[in-house]
């Protein structure tokens, strides 16, 4: 039945090839539907399988473990496009299995979704399992946060592999509690760096004690619910970390860990995060402070995360933000810069957005400094508008241009210096449309050049 | 004109999808005319507060948990909320907090969250976790006395029952129950309702409507609101409303 299975699934892979079709997911579609939704069962995986979930940072942190194990020339398998849900995680496999299903390789480094940790390993043996933070993002596809979390919790009831949680952040830290035996849970921290408050900034869940129901006490926060906390009843947070960032100097930006200085690439606290999870692996499997410093120091991302692009003279930077702590942060990144700029905001709300955008309410655009004009885009253009001008910022200064191209002719037309946040399925699009406007600027200002050398005394 | 007193009900628990930007809406459109309007919050062992003295009280939406952590301290909030509601306060309510108003909340376990039984009408838990009343909604309502069109976002397990007067007709979602007629709860000083979004950041009919009624509550002379430019939250509603009744 197994074999059957894996020939279905490598014809229809083969099939999609033909077509020249990237088989993202439809195979696993497929095999998930004749197995009664239980696809990746059919699998044989004897190497140890790393996963990698979380709300914000899951493909970064998956592609930095995947480095580090290839640096160290083992031969790794990756979900690279991002499938990270069972029938992704099943397409896959099949690429790479041969026809009784076993799968060759030394590790397999998976992103997964949250709420498919404990579909897909109930399936598959997981050796690590590392939790990088919970944030409200795209609610509605997941009910509530809350059972979420309750979810993975279940599934570690009975996990007694290795467990890397975000030890600043309480709703992944509490999963350390869910399986008293396991004696691998490790907690990740970072010191505080020179924007962390005494007070919370943004909106955010995770204030009460998930056991005693208690207010947390917070020594620090970094952004977010993210911080050093400690329930003054019950003693949650008060655990020992296996690995934390020091000397966080976001300038340069640098930090260390273990008495190693990292030097990454990306200048936030929460890549920090990221990159303090990263190390944390590579100390766990014995990996080389060496191999991760290459790693860690040369991961950078152009994929609309803090991209930057040159509209003519003017510099744009564009950052993702799939929720309001990705927004917040830019905002902060914003403000902590001298002089004016202008911010275009291209907010959709496609599937993969989660259908919602209330989130933007939870986004703190009261901070606003020196921004002189604001340019709205997307599906939902006039929903981020009302949210901007009911902060208190001036109506006469927000333009919407529900269409992109437009709406970057817009931001473009004014010198200075400027700023664009998309939301998920509005960051390709986004890019895209720059890159088009930088093109078209290429093309006339080649053609000026060429009627100026003809002679051109057009004036 | 009198200071409009408003009382957040916890904020820092009761707060889905937006919910406290209701209050950000109200401020500011009180501001743009120059009303002055004060916010004040009320939390878990927060001191007791004179509930009577408040134009609005307000309490949003939240996941089962908090409702829970909340519903105790909430009953020592019973006789005082109830006082003020007769005594003319304005209630607005949001999804949990629409439902803590009501005679009890049985949650997807069976077990019931008494409410403060204020108003008739139940709300029993749909106890498919995964069967959530979840979208976009367009409800028409009378409550201005004109006909209104207002969207917002809903999610809720709760079936809401024995509502005798609902703020409106559902033209596309759920509302009350799944796949009900009708949405909301209203009296002349009680809007309730499942609507998040926030609820009124595409609606400036409903802040007026409160507003309105606060600015004139306990006040001698009739205050009638200056006009605001609502370009953007009506282009806003249209375009959505526009996309869901015509797919």
């Amino acid at each position: 039945m197994n074999r059957l299975l894996i020939l279905i699934g490598k014809i229809v892979v083969a099939i999609l090839r033909l077509f020249k079709r990237n088989a993202g997911n439809l195979p696993g579609i497929i095999l998930w539907h004749l197995t009664g939704g239980k696809c990746c069962r059919m699998f044989k995986v004897d190497c140890p399988i790393i996963a990698v979930t979380g709300t914000n940072g899951k493909t970064s942190v998956t592609n930095c473990i995947a480095q580090l194990f290839e640096q160290s020339g083992k031969k790794i398998i990756i979900n690279k496009e991002g499938n990270n849900l069972d029938t992704g995680i099943c397409s896959l496999l099949l690429r790479y299995c041969d026809n009784s299903g076993k799968v060759n390789a030394d590790y397999l480094i998976l992103e997964t979704d949250e709420s498919h940790v404990p579909v897909v390993y109930s399936q598959l043996k997981l050796e690590t399992l590392v939790v990088l933070n919970f944030f409200r993002d795209q609610l509605d596809r997941n009910g509530e946060m809350e059972t979420l979390i309750r979810k993975i919790n279940g599934f570690c009831e009975t996990f007694e592999g290795n467990l890397l949680l975000n030890g600043d952040d309480p709703n992944t830290t509490r999963l350390g509690r869910a399986n008293p035996n396991n004696k691998n849970v490790k907690y990740f921290h970072a010191s505080p760096y020179a924007f962390a408050t005494d007070k919370i900034f943004e909106a955010s869940e995770g204030r009460f004690c998930p056991f005693c129901g208690e207010a947390l006490n917070y020594d620090y926060y970094q952004y977010s619910h993210i911080g050093k906390f400690l329930c003054p009843k019950c003693g949650f947070g008060g655990h020992e970390p296996y690995i934390t960032a020091e000397n966080i100097d976001l300038e340069k930006p640098v930090f260390t860990a273990d008495g190693h200085e990292y030097r990454p690439q990306l200048n936030s606290i929460y890549n920090i995060y990221n990159m303090t999870a990263v190390a944390g692996i590579a100390k766990l499997y014995g990996i080389s402070s060496e191999i991760a410093d290459n790693v860690i120091s040369k991961y950078t991302v152009k994929n609309g995360r803090m991209e930057t692009f040159m509209l003519g003279e003017n510099k744009a930077t564009l950052n993702l933000a799939k929720n309001p702590v990705g927004a917040n942060m830019t905002l902060r990144v914003m403000n902590e810069m001298q002089g004016e700029k202008e911010l275009l905001f291209v907010l959709n709300d496609n599937v993969a957005d989660g259908l919602d955008v209330s989130w933007i309410w939870d986004i703190n655009f009261s901070i606003f400094e020196r921004v002189t004009r604001v340019v709205t885009s997307g599906t939902r253009a006039y929903d981020i508008a009302v949210r901007i001008k009911c902060s208190g910022y001036p109506a006469q200064n927000i333009t919407v241009c529900p269409e992109l191209d437009s709406a970057v002719e817009e931001l473009a037309k004014t010198d200075g210096r400027k700023f664009v946040i998309a939301n998920y399925t509005a960051v390709q699009p986004t890019r895209a449309a720059l890159k088009r406007y930088i093109a078209r600027l290429a093309h006339v200002s080649s053609f000026e050049m060429m009627s100026r050398q003809k002679g051109g005394k057009h004036e | 004109m009198n200071k409009i007193k408003i009382l957040h009900m916890y904020a820092d628990m009761l707060d889905l999808y937006g919910d406290s930007g209701n209050m950000e809406i109200i401020s500011y459109r009180c501001k743009m005319r120059g009303i002055e309007c004060s916010v004040d919050k009320y939390s878990v062992d927060s001191e007791m507060p004179d509930f009577s003295s408040y134009d609005l009280i307000y309490i949003g939406g939240g996941a089962d948990l908090e409702q829970q952590h909340i519903s105790d301290d909430l009953q020592k909030c019973k006789n005082g909320i109830e006082n003020a509601y007769k005594n003319g306060s304005f209630l607005f309510l949001i999804c949990g907090g629409y439902q803590l108003m009501g005679k009890f909340y049985r949650d997807a376990d069976g077990n019931d969250i008494p409410g403060l039984g204020i108003f008739d009408y139940y709300t029993v838990a749909e106890p498919n976790r995964r069967k959530r009343c979840i979208g976009n909604i367009v409800v028409r309502t009378e409550f201005t006395g004109k006909t209104v069109d207002i969207v917002g976002f809903e999610n809720h397990g709760g079936q809401t029952k024995d509502v005798k007067t609902p703020l409106g007709n559902v033209l596309y979602g759920h509302g009350n129950c799944t796949k009900s007629s009708h949405e909301g709860y209203f009296e002349k000083n009680v809007i309730a309702t499942y609507m998040h979004g926030p609820c009124l950041s595409k609606n400036p009919e409903i802040s007026d409507y409160i507003i309105e009624y606060c600015a004139n509550h306990n006040n001698d002379a009739p205050v009638k609101l200056d006009k605001l430019d609502d370009e953007l939250e009506l282009k806003c509603r249209d375009i959505m409303k526009e996309r869901l009744l015509n797919k």
